[in-house]
């Protein structure tokens, strides 16, 4: 049996995201432990593991975000294939190698098969660079990695019962990685598989900044030495600090000079906007796209009406 | 008298933004001296600040940026009040406090009537380091940006831009920190200026972080008004601050990723809403009409020039 885990903070976000996307992937006899969240992250999680480790016919947990939508109708297929090899530890759909850090992104990213789907500005869609095989760069392929994306994890059963998230890395960020090298250093693999996900998040990707950097100082402590690459970098301890300093400021002034970018493009696109619909023209042909509007959306209430249409 | 000097590093620049503000700004008896650029901007500086040494009723060297264009009228005036103060050495239109290196807009902010003029999409003006909150001048700061940078007599005769700096970045940074250290006054000024700037992203990266390096180990436990502190760290001081700033870096690559996704997000919105426009029936019968308005527009505008 494949059993899914998703700790629950906003009833609604699940409904509408893992909810749904359970109901597409989970297979009938699938176990669902969709609970209200025990605390942080890495509590929450570790409580599911509990659960799924007490059911004898596990075949893998799935642990997912809330706000993480499966889309694949043969998910399970997938990790029943991925977990063929019984080295194979934790199963995920975005992953990198070359990690030193939580910010496994600023490794090479390897596969990519999510979008990321936001809600600001009207909402729309990120697909991420795998997300379509047909349009997929020459680096996207599945294998082995050093680290997955926590927002969906698929976790064999050795795992669900030798290893637990650490709770003393902090609420909520670094504990896929940690989870993934603690898998590793066990002597099992981490891969990414051919399964797909809508993640439903904000634009804003680090909410926490003190936290997120706490998390960051506490996970290369911890494994620095153990797994090879993590907390390394090149040069001396002072060589490291002052060149991460130069480029920590360069980061923000690439985002300071992005934030002046965007008031100026949107600037000029208001500007062609209200040019556009300032113009006489546009004002005397308002009527027009007034009967247009009322025909477009009459249509679809009249449609039903044609013989051989619901 | 005021002397104004140019390191003419573009030279188109120096003639549509720095000409034409030192032609409002400059003083009947004013020097002005535009130099060829002679490597990074420290040496030719150093030539700037050797000719105004020269003068001996040398009252203020204000060394403009070929992308400066100052328009401010009263700058005169507002040079002596800032002189007024003799130990005031150096004076900017915009700088800070608390500054730890070359990216002096990290600190506590302080800038007059300072806009960043861009040539990109149609062109505007916005104004410069608007991203933190500002404190009005005259403010004694850190540091002052080298975009504008009016140095005392005193420091005209004592201080020097450091040519061993010689990537070209922090030279700014760097002389208010010889000015502070020597016991004087960095102050901001309100002085108004139009800062012409691309609003493209850091553009020679690799070279901003090896300055940015470069002039921190320079001032390595020595930064004026700060603490006595340990000029040679011990390996594990220097391996807590390694992790510090490197957790600190991810985050701001985090966050600037995030601004640049929502940069996305609010374009695409107004590209669509523009391009649904365009594309209505309506818009495109009246499309002659609109021909028409251009070309009585076109018409009119030929006729009002000499």
């Amino acid at each position: 049996m494949i059993a899914f885990g998703c700790p629950i903070t906003k009833p609604d976000v699940y409904a509408q995201c893992a909810e749904s996307g359970l109901q597409r992937s989970a297979e009938p006899d699938s176990a669902i432990f969709a609970e209200p969240s025990g605390g942080t992250i890495f509590e929450s999680y570790n409580q599911l593991m509990e659960k799924a480790a007490r059911l004898d016919d596990l075949e893998a947990l799935v642990l997912l975000h809330q706000d993480t939508e499966l889309v694949d109708r043969d998910f399970c297929h997938k990790v029943r294939e991925g977990l063929k090899d019984p080295d194979v530890g934790v199963l995920g759909c975005v992953g990198a190698i070359g990690v030193r850090s939580i910010a496994w992104w600023e490794g090479s990213v390897t596969l990519a098969s999510f979008i990321h789907r936001y809600q600001e500005h009207g909402g729309g869609d990120i697909p991420a660079f795998s997300w379509a095989w047909a349009d997929a760069p020459p680096y996207a392929r599945i294998g082995e990695v050093d680290t997955l994306d926590g927002f969906l994890l698929a976790i064999s059963p050795w795992v669900v019962r030798n290893i637990r998230f650490d709770e003393s890395l902090g609420c909520l960020h670094g504990y896929d990685l940690d989870f993934c090298l603690q898998a590793r250093e066990a002597g099992r693999k981490v891969m990414t598989a051919d399964f797909r996900a809508i993640h439903h998040h904000s634009l804003e990707l680090v909410s926490d900044p003190d936290g997120w950097m706490a998390a960051h100082i506490k996970v290369a402590d911890k494994w620095e030495g153990r797994i090879k690459g993590i907390g390394s970098g090149a040069g001396t301890w002072k060589q490291r600090a002052q060149r991460a300093e130069a480029e920590a400021d360069a980061a923000w002034l690439n985002h300071y000079r992005t934030q002046q970018l965007a008031e100026a493009r949107v600037k000029d696109l208001e500007r062609a906007l209200g040019s556009a619909t300032d113009s006489i023209s546009w004002k005397i042909t308002a009527p027009l796209r007034g009967i247009s509007e009322v025909r477009r959306r009459t249509r679809p209430r009249l449609r039903h009406l044609v013989p051989g249409r619901e | 008298m005021i002397v104004f000097g140019v390191s003419a590093t573009d030279g188109e620049a120096y003639r549509r933004y720095a000409h034409p503000g030192l032609e409002l700004a400059k003083e009947p008896d004013s020097e002005v001296y535009v130099f060829a650029a002679v490597g990074q901007a420290a040496r030719t500086y150093n030539l700037l600040i050797e000719a105004a040494a020269r003068h001996d009723d040398l009252e203020a060297l204000v060394l403009v940026h070929p992308h400066t264009q100052i328009t401010d009228r009263a700058l005169g005036a507002k040079i002596r009040r800032a002189l007024s103060d003799p130990e005031v050495a150096v004076v900017g239109a915009a700088g800070a406090t608390g500054v730890r290196t070359i990216a002096w807009w990290e600190g506590d902010m302080s800038r007059g009537a300072v806009t960043q003029a861009y040539h990109e999409y149609g062109g505007g003006k916005l104004p410069a380091f608007a991203w933190k909150p500002n404190n009005p001048p005259p403010q004694e700061v850190d540091a002052v940006d080298g975009m504008l940078m009016i140095l005392s007599p005193w420091a005209v005769a004592n201080i020097k831009f450091d040519e061993a700096l010689a990537l070209g970045h922090g030279y700014d940074v760097d002389y208010c920190f010889q000015a502070r250290q020597a016991g004087r006054k960095v102050v901001t000024a309100d002085i108004a200026l139009d800062y012409h700037q691309s609003l493209e992203l850091l553009r020679d990266h690799s070279l901003w972080v090896e300055a940015h390096i470069q002039v921190a180990e320079k001032w390595q436990g020595r930064i004026p008004g700060d603490a006595p502190a340990n000029e040679e760290p011990s390996e594990e001081d220097w391996k807590r601050r390694a992790r510090r700033a490197e957790a600190q870096r991810e985050v701001a690559r985090s966050i600037a990723y995030g601004s640049a996704l929502t940069l996305d997000a609010r374009v695409l919105v107004l590209e669509r809403q523009l391009r649904w426009t365009e594309g209505t029936w309506s818009w495109r019968m009246t499309e002659p009409l609109r021909r028409l308005n251009q070309w009585r527009h076109g018409r009119n505008g030929a006729g009002a020039g000499p």
